[in-house]
C-alpha cells in the first residue's frame, strides 16, 4: 500500500469522521442548549449560557474524550500485536480493570482522588498488562486467543467485585469509588486532562519507538530475531506503553471498554493489518470512537445521561461476535 | 437396584455423595437460619419454624431468615442444575448460564418489566424471555452449542455485555437514582426477593429437576461426538433444544429471584462431578451442591463484615473469580469436561 | 559449483581469534543446544563453507533444525559458542547479525491481509533507522527481491490469498531482500509439489552463485544431492560425515541414518547420487 493509499483509505475517512464527531460534540449535549445556541456561542455570539455551556463543560469534555480515544485506540492496536491475539483488549484482558482497581485500593487507603494523579493507574494498568501477557504465554490459554479473552473477562469481573466490595466498606470514599467502577467523559476538567497529558505522551513516543520492531512480530518471535530484534524487548516496550496509555485513560474517564477492540478493527478493515499503518489511523479513529460513543450516550436517555462505558460496549459486543464468528480467527 | 421387574442403575457412589450432600446442606440452613446479627440457638431457630418461640424470635427466623433460606436453596439448586444441563450440553464445563449471557438477558428484561418501560409482565416472565432470547441469541451467533467450544462462550461475552448495556440503558432513562436502583439488579443478592417469584422458582424446581434427571443418562452419551451419538439412538437435536429449554427456565426464574448471580452454576457442577465420578451427568447432586454453595456465600457475606452486609453475588465473584481464572488458564484441552 | 574451489575471504572480516578454515564465516565450536532439559546437539563443531550451498539432512529428531536455530540465535547456546567472524555470535548486537545471517524459520504466519510486497519490505528492517525508514536502497533491494523469486505478478496479493509454492517464495524472497551474506532457511520445500520445490531450490543456487551462502535443512535425500555443494549429515545431534555428496553418500551412511538399505545411482544428467531405497534393514543387522 502506497502513502496515497494510506491517506485515502485510511487517513482522509478518519479525519473526517473525527472532525463530523467534534462538531458534534460540541453543538450536541443533554442539557438545553440546543445546535443553533451553541454554533452561536461558538462563533463569538453573546449568549452567556451558551458560551458556558459550550466553552466550559463540553469543549473540556471534548478534549479529554479525545485523549481517552487516542491512548485507548493506540493501546489497543499495541496490545493486540504483542500478544499476537486479534481479541486482546485493555478492557477486555482486564487491563482497565487493574488500573481502576489500584485507585480504588489507593482511595480506600486515605489517599484523594483530587491529588492522587494517574500514576496509580499506570501501576495497575502495568500489572493487568503483565499478567494478561503472562496468560498469553501459558500452554493452554496461550494458544487459543478466545480463551485468552474469557480469562480476561474473568479478572475483570474480579476486580469489579473487589472494587464493589471496598465500596461497601468504605462510605467515605464510596462516591468517588463509583466513577471508578462505571466509566465516563462527562465533568472532567481540562486540568484532569494537563495531568495525564505526560503519561499519554509518553506512552506514544514508546508506541512510535517499538512500532517497526512490533510490525516484525507479526510474522513470528524467530522473524523477528532474524530481522534483528529481541521479541522479549519489544513486548516489554509495548507493555510499558499500553500501561501508561490505558493508566492515563483510565485516570482520566475510568475504565472504558472495548474501544481497543473496536479502534484496531476499523483500522484494518479500512488499511490492512500493518502495525505501522493501523497505529496511524487509530490516531484518528479512536477520538472518533470515543467522541461518537460519547455524543450518543448524551442524547439517548435524554434529559439524563447514560455512562460512556454501555455505549462502547454496546458497539464492541457485536464487532467482538463479529471477530470470533469469523470463519477462522485472523491471525496476528 | 431392582423392583420386581423393574431394574434401575443407580451407582453406589453418587448416591453415598448425594447422601452426604443433603445432610450438610440441612446443618447449613440450621446456621443459616440461627447465625446473624442476632444470634439465634439453632433448636430455638427449629421451634421457631414451627411457630413455637420468643416474638423477637419468630421475627427473626420467620420473617426475615426464612424467606432468605428458601430464596437461597431455590436459587442455588436452580442455577446448579442448570450449569449442570449447560456444561454437559457444551461439553465444556466453563459454560454456564452467566458465561453464555444467560444472565445478563434476563436481567436486563427483568429491570425492564420492574421499570415499567415494557407490558406488565411479571418480573419472572420477563426474566424467562430474556433468558431465552439471550441464549437463543447465542446459541444462533456461534452456530451451535455443540461445535462451538470457547467460540460459545466469547459469544456469549458479547451477548452478555450487550444485555449489561441494555440494563444500564434502562435503568439511566428510567430513574435518576439509576446507580442504587442498578444495584440489586448487577450484583446479585437474596434481599427482599418477591415471594412470587420464589415460588414460582421452587415450583419450576419441582417438575424440571426430575425430568432433566430422566434427561440424564442420555445427556451422557452428548460427551461422545454427534455420530456416535446418533448411532447409539439419541435424536441429538431434540436433546439439545429440551436440555436447553430446561437450562433457560431454571436460570431465567433464578435470576428473577436474586439478580445475575454468578460462579454458583461453574462450581457446584464442578464439585458434584468431583464427587459423583464421571460415570453420571449429576444434575440433582449439582443442585444440591448449588443450594449449599449459595448459603455459605450469603453466610460469609452477613457475618465476614458484619454489620455491613455483602450482596452474596460479590461473595461468590470474589471467591469463585480465582478459581475461574484458574480452570480458564490451565485448562490444556479444547474440550473439557 | 565445484566444492573445492577457494574462494577469497572478505578482506578485513575475517580477523579472527579461530583462523582455521580461512574460507567459512559461520562456525561453531564446542557448541551444545537443548530443549528445555533435553540436550539436541551437543559438543558440535562445524564449519560452513562460503558461497556454496550446504545442506543439512538427517532422520527425524537429529537435530536439524535445532542446529539451524542454534546458528540462528533464536537458541542460544548452552555452552561452547556459534562464532560469526570469529566473534561470538551473543557478543554482536542483535541488529548486526541481521545484516549478515537470515532467517527463514520452518512455519512462519503472517497476519491476514499483508500483501506479498509488504512481507518483502519487512526483510529491510535490519537497515533502517529510526529517522531512516525507507531509502533507494531498499526500493531496490524489495525490487530485485521480487525479481529473483518471480513474483512481480503477485507483490500486491494478500499472503493468504497464494498458493503454498507462492507464498513460500514470498517468504524467501523476504530473505533474500534482508541481503544477507548467509542465509539460513529450514525445510524451505515442506509441503511443495514437485515443481514449486525446483524453483525454490534453483533460487537458492543462484544466490550461492550471486556469492551469498544458502544453508539450508531439507528432508529429502536425493534432493538434497543434487543441489547440495557441501552436505552435513546429522545423528543424534552430531555429525556423522560431511563434505561434497559424491563423496559421502554411500549405502553405509543411509544405513546409519536412516536404517534403510539402499542403492546408491547416479544421475545421468548432473552426476549426483540417487538414493533408492530398498527395505528397511533388519533391526539385528543394524550398524
Amino acid at each position: 500500500m502506497t502513502l496515497r493509499a494510506l491517506f485515502l483509505r485510511g487517513l482522509l475517512p478518519g479525519a473526517g469522521v473525527l472532525l463530523a464527531a467534534v462538531v458534534a460534540s460540541l453543538l450536541l449535549g443533554a442539557g438545553d442548549v440546543g445546535p443553533e445556541r451553541a454554533l452561536s456561542a461558538l462563533l463569538g455570539g453573546a449568549d452567556g449560557d451558551a458560551r458556558f455551556t459550550v466553552l466550559e463543560l463540553r469543549l473540556p469534555r471534548t478534549l479529554v474524550a479525545v485523549a481517552v480515544g487516542l491512548a485507548l485506540g493506540i493501546a489497543g492496536a499495541l496490545l493486540q500485536a504483542a500478544a499476537r491475539n486479534p481479541l486482546a483488549e485493555p478492557g477486555l484482558l482486564g487491563v482497565s480493570a487493574g488500573a481502576s482497581f489500584a485507585v480504588v485500593v489507593a482511595l480506600v487507603l486515605g489517599a484523594s482522588a483530587a491529588t492522587l494523579g494517574p500514576y496509580v493507574a499506570v501501576l495497575g494498568a502495568g500489572a493487568g498488562c503483565l499478567l494478561a501477557l503472562g496468560a498469553a504465554r501459558l500452554r493452554g490459554a496461550g494458544d487459543d486467543p478466545v480463551r485468552l479473552v474469557l480469562a480476561g473477562a474473568a479478572f475483570s469481573g474480579l476486580m469489579a467485585a473487589g472494587s464493589s466490595v471496598m465500596l461497601l466498606v468504605d462510605a467515605r470514599a464510596a462516591d468517588e469509588i463509583r466513577f471508578w467502577t462505571i466509566g465516563s467523559v462527562a465533568g472532567r476538567e481540562l486540568a484532569d486532562l494537563w495531568a495525564v497529558v505526560p503519561v499519554v505522551g509518553l506512552g506514544l513516543l514508546l508506541a512510535v519507538l517499538v512500532a517497526p520492531a512490533l510490525t516484525a512480530l507479526s510474522l513470528g518471535d524467530d522473524v523477528a530475531t532474524g530481522l534483528g530484534h529481541r521479541p522479549g524487548r519489544v513486548r516489554a516496550v509495548a507493555v510499558a506503553a499500553v500501561a501508561l496509555l490505558v493508566g492515563g485513560a483510565t485516570a482520566l474517564a475510568g475504565p472504558v471498554a472495548f474501544v481497543g477492540l473496536v479502534v484496531p478493527f476499523a483500522a484494518r478493515a479500512l488499511v490492512g493489518p500493518d502495525l505501522r499503518r493501523l497505529l496511524a489511523v487509530s490516531v484518528l479513529l479512536g477520538p472518533a470512537t470515543v467522541l461518537t460513543a460519547d455524543v450518543v450516550s448524551r442524547l439517548v436517555a435524554r434529559p439524563y445521561e447514560m455512562p460512556l462505558g454501555v455505549m462502547t460496549a454496546l458497539l464492541g459486543a457485536p464487532v467482538l461476535v463479529a471477530v470470533v464468528r469469523s470463519h477462522r480467527l485472523p491471525s496476528l | 437396584m431392582a423392583v420386581g421387574p423393574y431394574a434401575v442403575l443407580i451407582p453406589r457412589k453418587p448416591l453415598l455423595g448425594t447422601a452426604a450432600v443433603l445432610v450438610v446442606l440441612i446443618a447449613a440452613s440450621a446456621v443459616h437460619l440461627s447465625v446473624g446479627e442476632i444470634l439465634v440457638h439453632p433448636l430455638d431457630a427449629l421451634r421457631a419454624l414451627f411457630g413455637d418461640g420468643t416474638p423477637r424470635d419468630l421475627l427473626v427466623v420467620e420473617r426475615l431468615r426464612l424467606p432468605r433460606l428458601q430464596a437461597g436453596l431455590a436459587v442455588g439448586a436452580a442455577l446448579g442444575a442448570a450449569g449442570c444441563l449447560m456444561q454437559t450440553l457444551a461439553q465444556n464445563r466453563l459454560a454456564t448460564p452467566d458465561t453464555v449471557g444467560l444472565n445478563d438477558g434476563a436481567a436486563a428484561f427483568a429491570v425492564a418489566s420492574v421499570t415499567g418501560l415494557t407490558t406488565s409482565l411479571l418480573p419472572s416472565g420477563a426474566a424467562l424471555t430474556g433468558a431465552a432470547t439471550a441464549a437463543a441469541l447465542t446459541l444462533a451467533l456461534s452456530g451451535g452449542a455443540g461445535r462451538g467450544g470457547y467460540r460459545f462462550l466469547v459469544v456469549g461475552l458479547g451477548v452478555g455485555a450487550v444485555f449489561g448495556a441494555v440494563t444500564s440503558l434502562v435503568l439511566a432513562r428510567s430513574a435518576a437514582d439509576a446507580a442504587n436502583a442498578a444495584y440489586g439488579w448487577t450484583v446479585g443478592t437474596l434481599n427482599s426477593r418477591e415471594q412470587d417469584a420464589v415460588a414460582l422458582l421452587a415450583l419450576a424446581l419441582v417438575v424440571v429437576l426430575p425430568l432433566a434427571m430422566v434427561l440424564g443418562r442420555r445427556l451422557l452419551l452428548l460427551r461422545l461426538s454427534d455420530s456416535v451419538a446418533s448411532g447409539l439412538g439419541v435424536r441429538i437435536k431434540g436433546l439439545r433444544l429440551a436440555v436447553i429449554a430446561l437450562a433457560v427456565v431454571l436460570g431465567g426464574l433464578a435470576v428473577a429471584v436474586a439478580g445475575p448471580l454468578g460462579m454458583i452454576a461453574l462450581a457446584a457442577p464442578e464439585a458434584a462431578r468431583r464427587i459423583a465420578g464421571p460415570r453420571t451427568v449429576p444434575v440433582l447432586l449439582s443442585a444440591l451442591a448449588g443450594a449449599l454453595f449459595t448459603l455459605l456465600a450469603d453466610l460469609l457475606g452477613r457475618t465476614v463484615l458484619a454489620p455491613l452486609e455483602i450482596p452474596v453475588g460479590l461473595v461468590t465473584a470474589v471467591v469463585g473469580g480465582p478459581y475461574l481464572l484458574w480452570l480458564l488458564l490451565t485448562t490444556r484441552t479444547r474440550r473439557s469436561l | 559449483m565445484n566444492p573445492d574451489q577457494s574462494v577469497p575471504v572478505n578482506p578485513g572480516q575475517s580477523v579472527s581469534a579461530h583462523p582455521a578454515e580461512p574460507d567459512s564465516r559461520l562456525r561453531t565450536r564446542d557448541l551444545r543446544l537443548a530443549h528445555g532439559s533435553r540436550v539436541v546437539v551437543d559438543g558440535l563443531d562445524l564449519a560452513l563453507p562460503e558461497h556454496q550451498v550446504t545442506v543439512i539432512v538427517g532422520p527425524n529428531g537429529c537435530g536439524k533444525s535445532t542446529l539451524l536455530g542454534g546458528l540462528a540465535r533464536t537458541l542460544p547456546a548452552r555452552s561452547g559458542a556459534v562464532l560469526l567472524d570469529g566473534r561470538e555470535l551473543t557478543r554482536i548486537p542483535t541488529r548486526e547479525i541481521a545484516r549478515t545471517i537470515g532467517m527463514l524459520p520452518q512455519s512462519a504466519i503472517a497476519p491476514d491481509g499483508l500483501t506479498v510486497r509488504d512481507l518483502v519490505r519487512y526483510g529491510r528492517q535490519p537497515h533502517q533507522g529510526l529517522l531512516r525508514q525507507w531509502s533507494a536502497d531498499d526500493a531496490r533491494a524489495v525490487e530485485e527481491a521480487l525479481t529473483a523469486a518471480d513474483l512481480h505478478g503477485l507483490a500486491d496479493r494478500p499472503l493468504e490469498t497464494l498458493s503454498g509454492g507462492q507464498r513460500q517464495r514470498a517468504w524467501i524472497a523476504m530473505a533474500v531482500a534482508q541481503e544477507t551474506p548467509i542465509l539460513l532457511l529450514d525445510e524451505p520445500t515442506s509441503a511443495l509439489d514437485m515443481g514449486h520445490a525446483l524453483e525454490v531450490l534453483e533460487l537458492v543456487r543462484s544466490l550461492a552463485a550471486q556469492g551469498r551462502t544458502p544453508v539450508l535443512v531439507l528432508h529429502d535425500l536425493t534432493t538434497a544431492c543434487r543441489y547440495a555443494d557441501h552436505m552435513i549429515a546429522l545423528k543424534d545431534g552430531a555429525i556423522v560425515a560431511q563434505g561434497p555428496p559424491t563423496a559421502i553418500i554411500t549405502p553405509d551412511l543411509v544405513r546409519e541414518l536412516y536404517g534403510v538399505e539402499s542403492a546408491i545411482l547416479t544421475d545421468p544428467v548432473h552426476d549426483t547420487p540417487v538414493i533408492c531405497p530398498l527395505r528397511v534393514t533388519p533391526s539385528g543387522a543394524a550398524a
